[in-house]
């Protein structure tokens, strides 16, 4: 049961870290593809309705952690005190420009806009690299489960560490990467016109970058946190996850150089949500690392729900989860086809 | 008010406080103003007639940006439950973590999903599809204000859990849990307070452009449906919902209930204060204005019940800001009461074909549009301050409900970013929904 609760939880993050980083991603590049004001609206468009049902994924995974792993979330939440609210206010701040900054139609008004959309993309790219970073390295977690952690301490990831370090800020800076080029793949199939050009243009180079910085990380990684490789190269599910990881890699590579942006786009999608699933498998059954003593680190079964609660979530969640995927479906049915640079057809965005 | 300033938990609570007092302004008026853009799109989709598309392409405007703040300052709700009260999320999240991510899984995904087709596909969608979107965006809401309330009742009155061994609770019945009494009876009375937020905003535009002598057509229609729903609305949120809810405090909260009423003292056939000033200290209300028997009557069904006073409870189970509570409930009561006979006399003008050019009664109801979020913010405040001093009701103390690993520093810094940021943000949907009141209505418009 509580493997199965481990998984949703994945699987729902990973999906929320796909679906709204390509708005990161797109918040990001907005100045790089767009050079005139009604191609940046067009970019804002080509988000506009959709990111809000994106964004909804990191709720109802908060949700989800907190019936499966209410002291998983206390702990976390409560421990990484003003990093939350620094994700609180960039959310906030992202979600009212891409839904004003359509309304007054003003030169100065749109341009303040779309630089409070690119300083809070960066902001939240950096912020959840960073908690990624963050999980992988572990955390100062004491014997009652609770812990409190500065912003820095000495910038190094082992004993008193704080939210940065050279690896979290590492894993942070890839996260940008890596969510700056599939925001670039998304507009290139998206869009028309020049900021179509541009995209495709971008998210060829920024990939290309991608590889490299995957591999540097990846290897910080396994100095940092070495059991990882162990959790890796000792379960058949893991290396799975790595074959279908490369496989994705290798249909992006591909689908790139083809020009073809569809494919593109799906694959990069799906690679960055195998890689996040397949750390997940490496890491289970441990939920947050201590630095300081590894008896007092987290493991899904010491912080997850009663057995009573799991079953009953586990009688709602499948018929939610299918709605869910019914409405989410339909919204991107309809939303289907090309953004335009005309403001016909672009709502109020 | 000593107690206040020895208590650990109040920054805690004062951010907790202000963010939810702030947010729910904005979801109020969605859930409020959504029914009536359904029954817009409705009368357009069957009697083709442009000026009900007119009135939805319209209050979609309003709609949608008044929908984008409650989204943005709903997140950090769900944030604090484990970044201020961890010891609350610890104790009883398998519990009310259940509605929290019902409320994701079953409404947010509606929401979210739908309210992009109604902002920007209505050329895209055609009318029919557009009209789905706005019942799926109506029903959305309003699942959400149900799954939200269902947690709040369990925080005021719990029901369904069992203690775990290692002293948490633990959910036992699902079924007692969604089915609590306290929750159906408060979100009847809330949704009802929704409506009436909703047909004032309404209203109240319909006077402002008759006064101006603009959109004619479009401010008798908004004057209609406005006072007709007004009405309804404000008569259910007294009788019977806000009636049942008072009784169910009564029963479930007596101390609660001789707070709300400032009475320290027991006895049969208890008066109903109209106006007074509580004197905790003094233990007694001073100036009162009473109805003799009322509060035995409404609390209990006969003038002679008995109603217990503050002094028959310990002095550690008494709601810790009595003057706050008692001055909330009763501000809620007085205006609830006014908006019933304005409406009735908007309705009752309005029959005789006088509404129009009744100027004196248009200015009245425009300037009356503030009023329902005072009250509804009054309503919550009694029903949070009410439960004081417990986070669950007799089963966790809000003393020990906060995170003890943050900080005041660190609550008093975000509560600042909060007052700075929502300070911004309010400024900012006050322009944008002034300027599209003064753009108003066009023809022929797409959304």
């Amino acid at each position: 049961m509580v493997l199965v609760w481990y998984g949703i939880v994945a699987f729902m993050l990973s999906t929320y870290i796909v679906l709204d980083g390509r708005n990161f991603g797109v918040g990001m590049v907005q100045w790089l593809v767009a050079r005139e004001r009604a191609e940046r609206r067009q970019v804002v468009a080509a988000i506009g309705p959709m990111w809000l049902w994106h964004e909804v994924w990191l709720v109802s995974s908060g949700g989800v952690l907190f019936v499966a792993f209410p002291r998983l979330l206390a702990s976390a939440f409560s421990g990484y005190y003003l990093a939350m609210f620094l994700i609180v206010w960039s959310a906030i701040l992202r979600g009212i420009s891409i839904e004003v900054g359509g309304h007054v139609d003003d030169g100065m008004w749109q341009s303040f806009w779309d630089a409070v959309l690119f300083l809070s993309s960066v902001l939240l790219a950096v912020l959840f690299g960073a908690a990624l970073g963050n999980v992988i390295r572990g955390v100062p977690l004491h014997e009652d489960g609770t812990f409190h952690m500065a912003f820095f301490t000495n910038f190094k990831p082992y004993g008193d560490v704080g939210l940065l370090d050279w690896y979290t800020v590492s894993v942070a800076l890839f996260s940008v990467l890596a969510l700056a080029a599939h925001g670039a793949t998304y507009l290139a199939q998206k869009t028309e016109g020049p900021v179509h050009d541009r995209a495709a243009r971008l998210s060829r180079q920024l990939w290309t970058l991608a590889l490299p910085a995957f591999l540097l990380v990846s290897f910080l990684t396994w100095r940092v946190r070495p059991e990882l490789l162990g959790g890796l190269t000792g379960r058949p599910l893991a290396w799975l996850g790595i074959l279908f990881c490369t496989g994705c890699a290798g249909a992006l590579a591909y689908a790139l150089h083809r020009r073809q942006e569809q494919r593109a786009f799906v694959s990069a999608t799906v690679l960055l949500q195998g890689i996040v699933v397949t750390g997940a498998i490496a890491l289970y059954p441990v939920m947050l690392w201590s630095t300081l003593d590894r008896g007092d680190t987290l493991t899904a079964d010491k912080v997850s729900a009663p057995h009573q609660s799991l079953v009953t979530a586990t009688v709602w969640w499948p018929l939610a989860a299918v709605l869910a995927v019914v409405y989410c479906s339909s919204i991107v049915r309809f939303y289907r086809g090309k953004v335009g640079p005309s403001r016909d057809g672009q709502g109020l965005y | 008010m000593t107690e206040y300033v020895n208590n650990p938990a109040l920054w805690h609570r004062i951010q907790f406080a202000f963010t939810i007092t702030y947010h729910y302004l904005f979801p109020q008026l969605t859930m409020g103003l959504a029914w009536f853009i359904v029954f817009w799109k409705w009368k357009a989709l069957r009697t083709a007639e442009p000026r009900y598309e007119q009135a939805a392409r319209f209050w979609t405007r309003i709609f949608g940006l008044n929908f984008a703040l409650g989204v943005v300052t709903g997140l950090p709700m769900e944030f604090q439950f484990g970044t201020n009260w961890a010891s609350f999320s610890r104790f009883s999240g398998n519990i009310i973590g259940q509605t929290l991510a019902m409320e994701g899984m079953f409404a947010f995904f509606l929401e979210s999903a739908l309210i992009g087709a109604l902002i920007w596909g209505e050329k895209r969608l055609g009318p029919r599809a557009h009209f789905i979107a706005s019942v799926g965006v109506a029903t959305g809401s309003w699942l959400s204000g149900f799954f939200i309330l269902v947690t709040n009742a369990f925080m005021q009155r719990p029901v369904g859990y069992a203690l775990a061994p290692d002293g948490t609770l633990t959910l036992s019945s699902l079924s007692a849990y969604l089915g609590n009494q306290w929750a159906w009876i408060q979100f009847s009375h809330n949704q009802c307070a929704a409506l009436v937020t909703g047909s004032f905003a309404i209203t109240a535009l319909g006077a402002f452009y008759t006064l101006r002598g603009v959109h004619a057509e479009q401010a008798k229609m908004y004057l209609r449906a406005g006072t007709i729903v007004g009405l309804a609305a404000s008569v259910a949120v007294a009788f019977p919902t806000g009636d049942a809810q008072a009784k169910l405090v009564g029963e479930f909260q007596p101390v609660t209930l001789a707070a709300m009423e400032g009475r320290f003292e027991s006895a049969t056939h208890a008066d109903v204060v109209l106006i007074g000033q509580p004197n905790v200290k003094e233990q007694r209300l001073d100036n009162p204005i009473a109805l003799p028997g009322g509060l035995s009557f409404l609390a209990y069904g006969k003038f002679d019940s008995y109603v217990r006073g503050l002094n028959e409870f310990p002095r550690d189970t008494w709601p810790d800001n009595i003057e706050l509570l008692y001055y909330a409930f009763h501000i809620m009561i007085t205006l609830g009461t006014l908006f019933i006979l304005l409406m009735a006399y908007a309705n009752w003008q309005r029959w005789r074909g006088r509404l129009e050019s009744h100027r004196g009664l248009l200015w009245v109801l425009l300037l009356a549009f503030p009023f329902p979020y005072i009250a509804t913010s009054l309503g919550w405040m009694t029903s949070e301050l009410g439960r004081q001093p417990w986070l669950i009701y007799g089963l966790l103390r809000t003393s020990d409900g906060y995170s003890k690993v943050v900080s005041d520093g660190d609550v008093v810094f975000t509560l600042i970013g909060f007052v700075a940021l929502y300070f911004v943000l309010g400024l900012l949907f006050l322009y944008l929904v002034v300027r599209e009141i003064f753009h108003g209505p066009r023809e022929g418009a797409h959304a």
